[in-house]
């Protein structure tokens, strides 16, 4: 070797090197290089070496072109397809071409794949705006990360618990005590009231609120001044949909509505209209009124107690939630002192905060799923539907990957002879990617008219408003381009990667085939088996536990009792006596009866709870307090423990009297508890009641909650908003049918929307019967679609092992014996996918049974029998090619050599 | 007339060619001509002409010796085909037959 003169050579950058070794053709490589290092030292003397080396990086640069660029020179035939790049519109026609012949040459797999994912596009279109609308949930308010609600927090003894229910004062309080407080509103929901106009009589959702409402929430007013909106007590702004109810194509604006609630009826002028509330929003109204006008207002103005409406407040811009709680916590001790004496009295300690009774806030984008503030679903059924969708869509990648494969080896001559002829690596992969771009985008297409048709069902069946309009929204738009994109490249591109390196001669020669069983595939499908394991086990416990709470006793007979919502427009009272007067001498009815509180969900979605907590004799007793009418007992078949119900014959009955459950008379400590005086120990006014009778404990509200204590009670003057009757078991429909007609002549006027009371109860489980629907839905897929990728890794198998199978026949083999070696390797990923999915299933619902305290036991059978029709669907899907392949002639098969 | 298409800088760079007679490679050309026209002519611009020239056939190139300062790799050489000699004097006689048609001579211009 040479010695240099100078001891370290000046060099050109090396990366710039590297860089042009990369992209430079080979052949053009050494000429190139050559001339720029020549070019290099020759500027190193002129200019200097940082100028050169400089120079030198943009020389290099200056070769990224065409001519120098790496292209395979040396292939016969280069010349053609050199010239020809694969993005050439010409050629990317050809490619959808071939694959559109291929695919229609094979219209089996093809129906396969596209069936297979485009049930689970749609699918996953239905899961995913589910999802989407849920999540997005109060995301349309301007500055919904200032926006809270506020909530009571309490460190009970056994737990905490957390109540958005306020009273009156606290709103107007927190805006005078603290500065942060941009705006607070108190907002009463869920309130019908009686709308009328003229000759029109409507029962809408007027919400009470304040005219803070409008600073907090960004609820555009499409007519009508936002600042002066509500500061008239007597100011009424009302829904798009309420307007066009009431008024048509007139101007409301200035008009006089009349709203009774209360039994008071009030004229209110409209100063405003609003848009109808978004599905996806938490407040919904029908119309907005000064919460002066709450027909308890004046009662409870400065009642601390009195739990009745949610809160909300807009914090200043630069105020953090934490720093502000901190200093709520004054707040209690100042103005609810008394519960938090009650509580610390009981034995309550602080929690980590410090906190045993405080104010706290709920940020309003959390509030829609905080199941105790506002009853919304909880965000894990979000995440689990979520993750179904991914499921469904995974499975269906797995099985597209797999035919793909499957069908690659199949048209492995096609490759060789393209390759052979001279198709580049990238050509091949473009075609065989465009023919999967093709069959998803017909998948993609057909699951996005199957979800187009199939709506209206899926809002009808799960009780959603999901609209197509949604599908049209930049973010979810982009979302299902990424799974298209996303699906094509992982399903598509795998298998065209595949084939892309098939070796020409070896495929040629027909050596082509996987030595083993690939690991990847197996493991697809295992997962793809695990998944639909999971599914079917967790739907079927599901099940299980929603059947379990329905046919759980409820201490009342919920069958043949009809159930009518007395509604606004009618005096529950005088109904109830003109029904008594009419169905008296009816054979057909055993028992009428009226209450404040229905059972179960009616067709009015009304629900409400009213609650009394008393100290009595030193104890805390709480319980649910029910007004009754005459033969409500005797209505829902409620049996009597000792006692007496309320009768007609002891007049003295509506004062003061009640019937107790017995965990409530468990609760009083009192061993007889008929006779007793019920009475607060700080009540000093000497009211007291007496317990004339004692029942079973029974489900007030849903079963899934434990029994709690209730007392009912007997009034005449209290509003009856429901009407039970029990009819004869013989003509359930006749009686409904009867009932709808007596209706008109009882209450004219009034909107019929009874229901019986088996119904109602349905209706608490819907939640969990939503969910499990949608399992059953997602798993019955999940399954077809596992099946059918089995189906094709059968079908991949066989063709590869035709030749061993004439083999073994003209050996001697019996056809037992051939379907036996077939199945064998399939049975072995079934019982290995069962292993992981059982387990992982128990976990899961175990889980979730948790969240209920009534609850089924998860039973082994479950598991045993989902692993045996897994086993048993895998098997026949596999024998119906493994006999094929059994009993084929082997000449056939062997001949081909 | 047939026309032979040939960029101007083609053109300049095909006569640099013929000019350094045998021994025209990258870097010379790319010398010869910063050094007789006077323009900033960079390497891969040259690079990229020649292969033009191969590609429509006016040239033909052979590897040449290797040179230490080029790391011991070996320079293309390009010499002029007789087609490209044939182009050379179909623009040559195609200019001189314009000037000779045109009604008046054209002054020299000034260049300061």
């Amino acid at each position: 070797m040479k010695k240099s003169t100078t001891p370290t050579p000046p060099q050109p950058p090396r990366w710039a090197d590297t860089l042009l070794q990369w992209f430079c053709a080979p052949h053009l490589l050494e000429e190139l290089q050559g001339d720029l290092h020549e070019e290099f030292y020759y500027q190193v003397d002129r200019i200097g070496l940082r100028r050169a080396r400089w120079l030198y990086v943009r020389e290099v640069l200056g070769f990224v072109r065409p001519f120098a660029i790496k292209r395979q020179a040396n292939s016969s035939a280069s010349l053609y397809y050199s010239s020809t790049s694969f993005l050439q519109l010409n050629m990317l026609k050809n490619y959808f071409t071939l694959a559109w012949r291929n695919l229609w040459r094979n219209k089996g797999y093809a129906t396969i794949n596209v069936a297979g994912l485009s049930v689970a596009f749609c699918i996953c279109v239905f899961l995913f705006l589910t999802v989407y609308l849920q999540l997005t949930f109060d995301s349309f308010h301007q500055d919904k990360e200032r926006i809270f609600q506020t909530y009571f927090f309490a460190n009970n003894p056994d737990k905490t618990t957390r109540s958005g229910n306020m009273p009156l004062p606290l709103a107007p309080a927190l805006k005078l005590e603290y500065e942060e407080v941009e705006a607070a509103a108190r907002v009463l929901m869920s309130w019908k009231s009686l709308v009328t106009y003229q000759d029109k009589n409507l029962d809408k959702d007027v919400v009470f609120t304040d005219p803070d409402f409008l600073k907090i929430f960004s609820f555009q007013l499409l007519q009508g001044n936002r600042e002066t909106a509500l500061t008239n007590k007597n100011s009424i702004l009302i829904s798009q949909n309420l307007a066009q109810a009431i008024f048509g194509n007139d101007d409301p604006m200035g008009k006089v509505l009349q709203i009774t609630n209360g039994g008071k009826q009030k004229g209110y002028m409209v100063t405003g209209i609003l848009p109808d509330a978004p599905f996806n929003s938490s407040i919904r109204y029908d119309a907005l009124v000064r919460i002066e006008n709450y027909p308890n207002y004046l009662p409870d103005q400065k009642n601390w107690t009195s739990n009745s409406h949610q809160v909300f407040i807009k914090l200043n811009p630069q105020v953090n939630q934490a720093t502000f709680e901190k200093r709520l916590k004054l707040f209690a001790r100042k103005y609810l002192a008394e519960s938090l004496q009650n509580l610390q009295k009981n034995g309550a300690k602080p929690d980590s905060r410090g906190d045993i009774f405080t104010v706290r806030l709920q940020q309003l984008s959390k509030v829609h799923f905080d199941t105790e503030i506002s009853k919304g679903p909880p965000i894990a059924i979000i995440y689990a539907l979520l993750g179904i969708a991914c499921f469904i869509l995974f499975i269906a990648c797995i099985n597209f990957i797999n035919l793909s494969i499957a069908r690659s080896f199949t048209r492995a001559k096609e490759v060789g002879v393209r390759k052979y002829l001279g198709a580049l690596k990238s050509q091949l992969f473009v075609q065989i990617w465009s023919e999967s771009a093709l069959i998803c985008f017909i998948g993609l297409a057909l699951g996005a008219i199957l979800a187009h048709l199939l709506l209206p069902e899926f809002n009808a069946t799960f009780d959603t408003r999901l609209q197509y309009a949604h599908l049209h929204q930049p973010g979810f738009l982009a979302l299902l381009l990424g799974v298209f994109i996303l699906v094509t490249l992982i399903a598509g591109g795998y298998p065209a990667w595949l084939m892309a390196r098939f070796n020409a001669v070896a495929v040629l020669k027909g050596k082509i085939s996987l030595k083993k069983p690939g690991f990847l595939r197996n493991s697809l499908l295992v997962s793809q088996f695990v998944m639909s394991c999971l599914l079917t086990c967790c739907t079927i416990i599901a099940l299980q536990q929603v059947e379990h709470l329905r046919q759980k006793p409820l201490g009342f007979e919920k069958e043949q009792v009809i159930s009518i919502p007395v509604g606004t427009q009618a005096n529950g009272r005088q109904v109830l006596q003109r029904l008594r007067n009419k169905l008296a001498n009816d054979p057909t009815v055993l028992a009428v009866t009226g209450t404040s509180v229905n059972l179960g969900k009616g067709k009015d979605h009304v629900s409400s709870r009213s609650t009394i907590g008393l100290t009595y004799k030193g104890k805390e007793v709480a319980s649910d307090l029910l007004l009754v009418d005459y033969d409500y007992l005797k209505t829902l078949q409620i049996p009597l423990l000792a006692g007496r119900e309320f009768s007609k014959s002891y007049p003295s009955d509506s004062v003061d009297r009640v019937i107790i459950t017995q965990s409530m008379a468990e609760m009083l400590g009192e061993k007889q508890a008929v006779g007793t005086f019920i009475k607060d120990d700080a009540d000093t006014t000497n009211s007291k009641m007496e317990v004339i009778g004692v029942v079973p404990d029974f489900h007030l509200y849903s079963a899934a909650d434990e029994k709690r204590p209730v007392m009912m009670h007997f009034s005449h003057s209290e509003p009856i908003n429901y009407i039970f009757i029990r009819v004869a078991p013989q003509s359930l429909k006749y009686s409904m049918d009867k009932m709808k007609a007596l209706w008109r002549e009882v209450a004219p006027g009034s909107e019929y929307t009874g229901s019986f009371l088996d119904e109602n109860i349905a209706a608490w489980y819907q939640n969990e019967e939503k969910l499990a629907q949608i399992c059953s839905l997602a798993s019955a897929i999940a399954i077809i679609l596992s099946c059918s990728g089995l189906f094709a890794v059968a079908l991949l198998v066989m063709e590869q092992r035709t030749k061993e199978i004439g083999i073994r026949k003209v050996l001697g083999a019996s056809v037992t014996d051939i379907i036996y070696i077939l199945s064998r390797d399939f049975v072995k990923l079934v019982v290995v996918a069962l292993v992981i999915a059982i387990p992982l299933a128990w976990f899961l619902m175990h889980q979730w049974l948790n969240n209920y305290s009534y609850r089924i036991e998860i039973s082994a059978w479950v598991f045993v029998g989902v692993g045996l029709v897994a086993m048993v669907l895998a098997l026949l899907t596999v024998s119906f090619q493994s006999i094929k392949a059994a009993i084929m002639n082997p000449v056939k098969s062997l001949k081909t050599e | 007339m047939k026309r032979t298409y040939l960029g101007e800088f083609e053109e300049i760079v095909l006569l640099t060619v013929v000019l350094l007679e045998g021994q025209a490679y990258g870097v010379a050309i790319t010398h010869q001509i910063i050094e007789q026209t006077g323009r900033s002519v960079r390497l891969n611009q040259v690079h990229a002409a020649l292969h033009r020239l191969e590609e429509k056939g006016m040239v033909a190139s052979k590897m040449g010796e290797a040179t230490a300062e080029r790391g011991g790799r070996r320079k293309r050489l390009f010499t002029i085909t007789a087609y490209g000699e044939q182009t050379l004097l179909d623009i040559q006689a195609v200019r001189t037959q314009l000037l000779s048609l045109l009604p008046r001579a054209l002054k020299p211009s000034i260049s300061l």
